[in-house]
């Protein structure tokens, strides 16, 4: 092992020799400079490894040949090793990204970077508060200076700002060292930290003037427009060592001074990171400049660490876990997204889209955009987790809430910029020199490869959970494959998996089997149309297959936290896949806010539920103790989110009805179940049966009843196609909330009917008229009409879909609806009742309307050549259709099985099987009959018919008189146009975008709030000072008079 | 008018704060235990009779380092703003009184520079005071004739091999030594002599040489002052 | 009873506090500076004032001071060596500061701080 005193020793020894070189010779000067940097991280990096690998042991190295506190020591054990590594490696791969701008300043700017890296180790190792003091003046005055690296008027001014603050801090703490020498008679921080200081009044100031500028130092709000400043004006590589070095440093001292402070110090840290997270975050949301709104992100995570750590009391031993795990992704990330600020070159975020044309780069950044905003299976979500886990343990609801509206309101800003880079087109090319991508891509690799070790560290024994996300993996290796054989793969993988799952759950879980069903075969049919792509279809094979992926997860799932990570990956890869539409860039955006919100609500749902737990099993559902009202209300939101109810659904017509045409299947007939399958959980945590009369239940029946209601009813109105359906999904998601709310054995029975139907309908609506819209170009269907001459076969599925939907028989809605009826008379809930059977007539509005509108009435002019949906989509559709047919003849084979399912939670049965009849204390109902039945009535009908009007003549397809429209007149005339007028005019006011509305304000309040707290940073300096000593002061004054 | 009342109240805040950090302040009638420690073992340990300096050297070296280094880092930042005028000297010229009495008086000074810095161990004074005072000889040149500058070379290199020497005494210190910085790998010698005291003389001396080679080269290099960006 | 310890802690502060008004309310950057260095300046008095026992003597062993009673008779060291580093890190800050000052001022022509505000929100 080199001693670590090395770092200091080499660095500055270098430095020196540096000065030897004036301008001239700077290639060997850049040699050295390159081999200073690599030495100091080897030296770090070994001890690193000595920790991880060899069970090393700290160590304390004395200078002067003494020990402390006669003596400076610097102590290298693991957290100091993790934290130089992390600064070192920052120092050395910016050091190789500006390889450009070394060549411009030559020496000097060599010997500032050195010296600020240095600086930093030092500042992470010292033992000694004073020799703290020195180093951090040393890393301070070097940043300033790197800030001169852009000679313009901005960066001189950001700099200046950065110098006279910094200086002002370290004055600050320079009272502070001196006043704890006096009570505390060393600069040893072991010896203080002996002492106990606070007890006394000055030594509690004295403490308070210590770790206040050291709180200072990491830019809390709102004393921090001087750092917010110098990200912005300066070059990308010195943002990154801010963030990624800097800031990690500083944290690092805080968390080795915190304990000085006693148990007020660490709430005041905690309150104070807290208050940094949510306010810059919320400032946030306003920038467009990319420099200073990595800024904003920079401090708010910052702060969250900074909050971690003045949690230590409650926290206890998962501290450095949390804290560690937050630092490592934002140290990854930010430092990788301020170098592609650097080979981007632009600061404006609509020019992001610049991305687009290196597949390879828009990868990197989307990685770190998400590791970032907490996804997992990132470092960054695990430690959120953790945190969230503990604070709930511990009862600090009010934390968890805080925590989750900054980490929402940073995931606005951070995603609408993904939105930009993933859709925005642009011609320009990026440079790519080699220099500026090896450092991007190194960091990428860190974090990926960081997965590994999260996952095996939470679940060493089951990584066959996450066979999977190495799916994914593989998926986006393959990217350089074409469609065909990439779509090959992808149902490969799932159908062998399905098959797995099968193995795994038939007969032992039917629950979860049918999901599985449902997901998995649904999964394989909706990706038969992908055959019809030519080229390599980049980005879509590894999003579909990460929803997949994430569905599959969510049935395997054995705890909360699989759970969750399932959960998490399924929206992730449905965002992937949404936001390819054309038009997709602003409801993929609001797919995702409300995705995260509910999200986040689930996961303080999941703390709630498990705090007072053993562990964290799915059964602690059942068995929940703290706050059991509220956490069920939490995580009934969140998988409501997904399932669109009503109040969260606005996010669903535009990403359902702007997705590309194979993808609207996708997400609308399976990913909605995956709402679904949550929800069952939770009715079957709280006691299914017996959670009867729970005032929420009850309420989600409600919910459930208008969201059908309304959801039909703006259905009818679209004149978009497919937004038709998107609505109608909504009403649809309705009944089956509605039918699992009534928390009966039938209730559930027409519930799983329903979900099993929609599931199966939808898609093959989806696939109908995503077929038609791909031919016809259009999703208006005043813009169709007369398509059924022309595409005879999508129709014939279209019909048969639109049959079911409606519930009439003989087909498979039928049964669906009668189970449905005689559920909600024996529950007795006549009144929503009502109103579901009201939707229920509406539903047969939109059904018309599509059928009519899109494939009869009048063949337009320029559909003449219009051919067949593509046979990809056909065969999935027929399949389905088979299906249905089967399913509405023999409706025992798929009921039974359900039925006793379902009778382990509802021993209650209400129905009897007798061969293919169902019984129930209403009356009885056979598949079969009514198939046989309805086909007499309907040959009957036909045979009437054709007797007596054998005198009517054929009408063709372009008499207008039957088509009851005017050709090629302005569409105002048609009348698919605005077709249900009147009943718009009646009870539009219902399906008016109200909450829309709601939301839209709701947003335009934190945009504004964050609008308006952003103009305290005036840009003067002397605020910027007056915001520094005012801060401290109030803090001061807060902790010792409570005012 | 508001705002500066404001202001008011708060630097009186402030005023409050730092009066509470001292509100228990009590005159001291003895050493605290690391100070005697210094003052009982300082002349034993180092050899040098004056405290301070044992501290500043030996006990605190790394932190003498440091500062050592601040300065360095600041004449460097510096020569990011240096656009070099194509040789144009167009400053004015001093006056004779100037230029005779900066004649007479520049041996002096330079002597009594390096005999603060030399003698640091024994009587008041050191590397940074001597290095001071060396540099205001320098100055005081460079104001006598400031178009005949003094060799920017020579200070450069003064100062990289000074700093460069501090470092390699250090690292001799662990090899040879107890620690980095330790001062005792040469013999203390007898107390009181010029030469004695381990490497403190020999540290001072080079402390005294980049101080004054530093700020002499800060202020000359001002000379060289910033164009304007826009030009 | 005030005794010299307090009178200097007071001049100490009192000279931060001055310094730190000069920061609030000057415009000018060159006496913002000022304000800067004259709150350092408050500092090394009060480092130099905690140092200080009644009666004793610098911290120098020679004729007046034997080194077998040093302990009870010299003042304590280490902030006089604390104030030394603390001296020259205040004067590279300055001199930087100034730098920077000279700078802007020649970029834009004005020395009031309220001039450079083009970095804000």
């Amino acid at each position: 092992m080199v001693a670590p005193i090395y770092i200091v020793a080499i660095a500055l020894g270098i430095a020196f020799s540096l000065g030897f070189f004036g301008k001239k010779s700077t290639g060997f000067a850049t040699g050295l400079f390159y081999a200073a940097l690599a030495a100091i991280s080897f030296i770090s990096v070994q001890w690193f490894t000595g920790f991880i690998f060899n069970g090393q042991s700290s160590t304390e190295v004395f200078t002067a040949g003494l020990k402390p506190p006669f003596s400076i020591s610097l102590q290298m054990g693991l957290p100091e090793a993790i934290i130089t590594t992390m600064i070192n490696l920052a120092g050395f791969m910016g050091a190789v990204f500006f390889a450009d701008q070394l060549k411009k300043y030559g020496v000097h700017l060599m010997i500032t970077y050195l010296l600020l890296i240095m600086g930093l180790n030092v500042i992470v190792m010292t033992r000694d508060i004073f020799n703290l003091f020195v180093f951090l003046e040393i890393s301070s005055i070097a940043m300033a200076g790197m800030a001169l690296v852009t000679q313009e008027k901005k960066s001189v001014q950001a700099g200046f700002k950065y110098l006279i603050a910094t200086a002002i801090i370290s004055a600050l703490l320079l009272v502070g060292i001196i006043l704890t020498y006096n009570y505390g008679e060393s600069l040893y921080i072991n010896d203080l930290l002996a002492a106990n200081l606070t007890g006394i009044k000055a030594g509690a100031t004295a403490i308070f003037l210590i770790l206040m500028p050291v709180i200072l130092e990491l830019k809390p709000f709102p004393a921090n427009g001087w750092g917010l400043d110098m990200y912005q004006a300066t070059h990308p590589v010195v943002g990154s060592l801010l963030s990624a070095a800097s800031a990690t440093a500083s944290i690092f001292v805080l968390y080795k001074l915190a304990p000085l402070g006693g148990d007020t110090g660490m709430q005041v840290i905690a309150v104070l990171g807290g208050l940094t997270f949510v306010a810059s975050n919320l400032m946030g949301l306003k920038q467009s400049h990319a420099g200073r709104m990595l800024g904003y992100s920079s401090i708010a995570q910052t702060g969250l660490v900074m909050m971690v750590i003045g949690l230590q009391p409650v926290l206890g031993e998962h501290t450095l876990f949390i804290g560690f795990s937050i630092l490592l992704t934002h140290f990854l990330a930010k430092a990788g997204l301020f170098w592609l600020r650097g080979i981007l070159n632009t600061d404006k975020l609509k020019e992001w889209g610049k991305l687009r044309n290196t597949p390879l780069l828009l990868f990197v950044f989307v990685l770190f955009i998400v590791a970032l905003t907490g996804f997992p299976p990132f470092p960054s979500f695990f430690g959120k987790w953790e945190l969230v886990m503990q604070l709930a343990n511990s009862g600090h609801g009010w934390w968890i809430a805080f925590i989750l509206l900054g980490s929402l309101l940073e995931a606005v800003y951070l995603f609408r910029w993904v939105g930009y880079s993933l859709k925005i087109k642009s011609k320009e090319q990026t440079e790519q020199k080699a220099h500026k991508l090896i450092p991007v891509y190194l960091f990428a690799g860190i974090l990926l490869t960081s997965v590994y070790f999260y996952l095996s560290h939470f679940y060493p024994d089951s990584m066959m959970q996450y066979v999977p996300l190495a799916f994914v993996a593989l998926m986006f290796v393959l990217e350089f494959l074409p469609a065909i054989i990439k779509n090959i793969i992808s149902i490969g993988g799932m159908a062998a998996y399905s098959w797995l799952l099968t193995d795994q759950y038939l007969g032992e879980d039917n629950l979860r089997f049918f999901f599985a069903l449902i997901f998995l075969v649904g999964g394989i049919l909706t990706m038969i149309p992908g055959f019809r792509q030519k080229g390599k279809r980049v980005g879509f094979y590894p999003a579909a297959v990460m929803m997949y992926a994430g569905l599959a997860m969510l049935i395997s799932a054995t705890d909360l936290l699989q759970f969750f990570i399932a959960w998490e990956i399924m929206t992730l890869g449905s965002y992937l896949l949404i936001i390819r539409g054309k038009r997709s860039i602003k409801h993929a955006f609001s797919y995702m806010l409300f995705s995260l919100g509910g999200a986040f609500a689930m996961l303080a749902g999941f703390g709630f539920a498990q705090a007072g737990n053993p562990g964290i099993g799915l059964d602690v559902l059942a068995n929940m103790t703290y706050l059991p009202h509220l956490t069920a209300i939490l995580l009934a939101i969140g998988f409501m989110t997904k399932t669109a109810a009503l109040g969260l659904h606005i996010w669903l017509p535009g990403a359902h009805a702007e997705a590309e045409s194979d993808v609207s299947p996708m997400v609308s007939a399976i990913l909605l179940k995956a709402g679904v399958f949550g929800l069952m959980l939770l009715f079957i945590g709280m006691g299914a049966e017996a959670a009867g009369g729970h005032p929420l239940v009850i309420a989600l029946g409600w919910l459930g009843a208008l969201s059908a209601l309304v959801g039909n009813l703006a259905a009818s109105f679209q004149e978009d196609a497919k937004k038709l359906l998107a609505y109608s999904s909504i009403g649809q998601l309705g009944y089956i909330l509605f039918a699992f709310s009534m928390m009966t054995h039938l209730g559930w029975l027409a519930g799983l009917t329903y979900v099993a139907g929609h599931a199966s309908y939808k898609a093959i609506l989806f696939l109908g008229i995503g077929a038609v819209v791909i031919r016809t170009g259009t999703h208006n269907m005043y813009q169709m009409g007369g398509l059924i001459k022309k595409m005879p076969l999508t129709f014939i599925g279209v019909l048969f879909a639109i049959i079911t939907l409606a519930g009439i028989p003989p087909l498979a809605g039928f049964a669906g609806k009668w189970l449905f009826y005689n559920a909600v008379i024996m529950k007795g809930w006549y009144l929503q009742g009502a109103i579901v059977f009201t939707a229920g007539i509406i539903a047969f509005l939109y059904s018309f309307r599509i059928l009519y509108a899109v494939f009869l009435g009048q063949l337009k002019d320029q559909h003449r050549k219009v051919k067949e949906a593509p046979i990809t989509y056909l065969i999935p559709m027929f399949i389905l259709m088979v299906g249905i047919m089967i399913f509405s003849a023999q409706p025992h084979l798929v009921l039974k099985p359900l039925g006793n399912m379902i009778s382990g939670f509802f021993p209650s049965n209400m129905l009897d099987w007798n061969g293919g009849t169902a019984l129930t204390s209403l009356g009885y109902w056979n598949g079969f009959q009514v198939a046989v039945i309805i086909m007499i009535m309907f040959a009957i009908l036909t045979g009437w018919l054709l007797l007596t009007s054998r005198k009517a003549k054929k009408v063709g397809q372009f008499n207008i008189v039957y088509a009851a429209e005017r050709p090629e007149r302005p569409e105002t005339t048609h009348m698919a146009y605005n077709m249900f007028a009147g009943y718009n005019k009646a009870v539009g006011f219902l399906a008016a975008p109200g909450i829309t509305n709601i939301w839209r304000k709701i947003d335009a309040f934190f945009h504004d709030l964050g609008d308006w707290m952003r103009r305290i940073y005036s840009g003067n300096a002397q605020s910027y000072l007056i915001h520094i000593v005012a801060y401290t002061v109030i803090v001061f004054m807060i902790i010792n008079f409570g005012i | 008018m508001i705002k500066k009342l404001l202001l008011f109240v708060l630097l009186a805040g402030a005023g409050v704060m730092f009066w509470t950090g001292i509100s228990d302040y009590e005159v001291k009638q003895d050493l605290n235990p690391i100070a005697s420690y210094y003052a009982d073992q300082g002349l034993e340990e180092t050899g040098a009779a004056n405290l301070v300096t044992a501290v500043v050297v030996r006990y605190r070296g790394l932190d003498t380092l440091g500062e050592v280094v601040i300065l360095f880092l600041t004449a460097s930042i510096l020569g990011f703003f240096l656009i070099k005028r194509d040789g144009k000297n167009d400053f004015r010229e001093s006056s004779e009184i100037l230029k005779t009495a900066s004649r007479l008086l520049e041996p002096i000074i330079i002597l009594a520079g390096v005999y603060v810095f030399v003698n640091g161990h024994l009587t008041p004074g050191g590397g940074f005071q001597g290095g001071a005072i060396l540099a205001s000889a320098l100055i005081l040149a460079y104001l006598a004739n400031p178009n005949d500058s003094i060799s920017k070379t020579l200070l450069k290199i003064t100062e990289s091999f000074s700093g460069l020497s501090f470092v390699i005494i250090g690292v001799l210190g662990i090899i040879l030594a107890g620690g980095f910085l330790d001062s005792t790998l040469l013999p203390a010698g007898s107390i009181g002599n010029l030469i004695s005291a381990g490497v403190i003389p020999i540290i001072y001396l080079f402390v005294g040489l980049k101080v004054g080679s530093e700020l002499a080269g800060i202020v000359t290099n001002l000379k060289y002052a910033p164009k304007n960006e826009s030009e | 009873m005030i005794t010299l310890e307090y009178i200097t802690l007071g001049t100490g502060i009192l000279l931060m506090l001055m310094g730190i008004w000069g920061l609030f309310t000057q415009k000018n950057l060159i006496k913002i500076v000022i304000g800067f260095t004259l709150v350092d300046t408050g500092i090394h008095i009060l480092m130099v004032s905690i140092g200080h026992i009644k009666n004793r003597t610098a911290p120098i062993i020679d004729d007046a001071v034997n080194a077998s009673e040093a302990a009870d008779k010299v003042v304590d060291p280490i902030p006089q060596a604390m104030v030394l580093t603390a001296i020259v890190i205040g004067l590279g800050i300055t001199a930087l500061m100034l730098t920077f000052v000279v700078k802007m001022a020649k970029d834009n022509n004005s020395l009031n701080v309220s001039n450079f505000k083009s970095l804000k929100w």
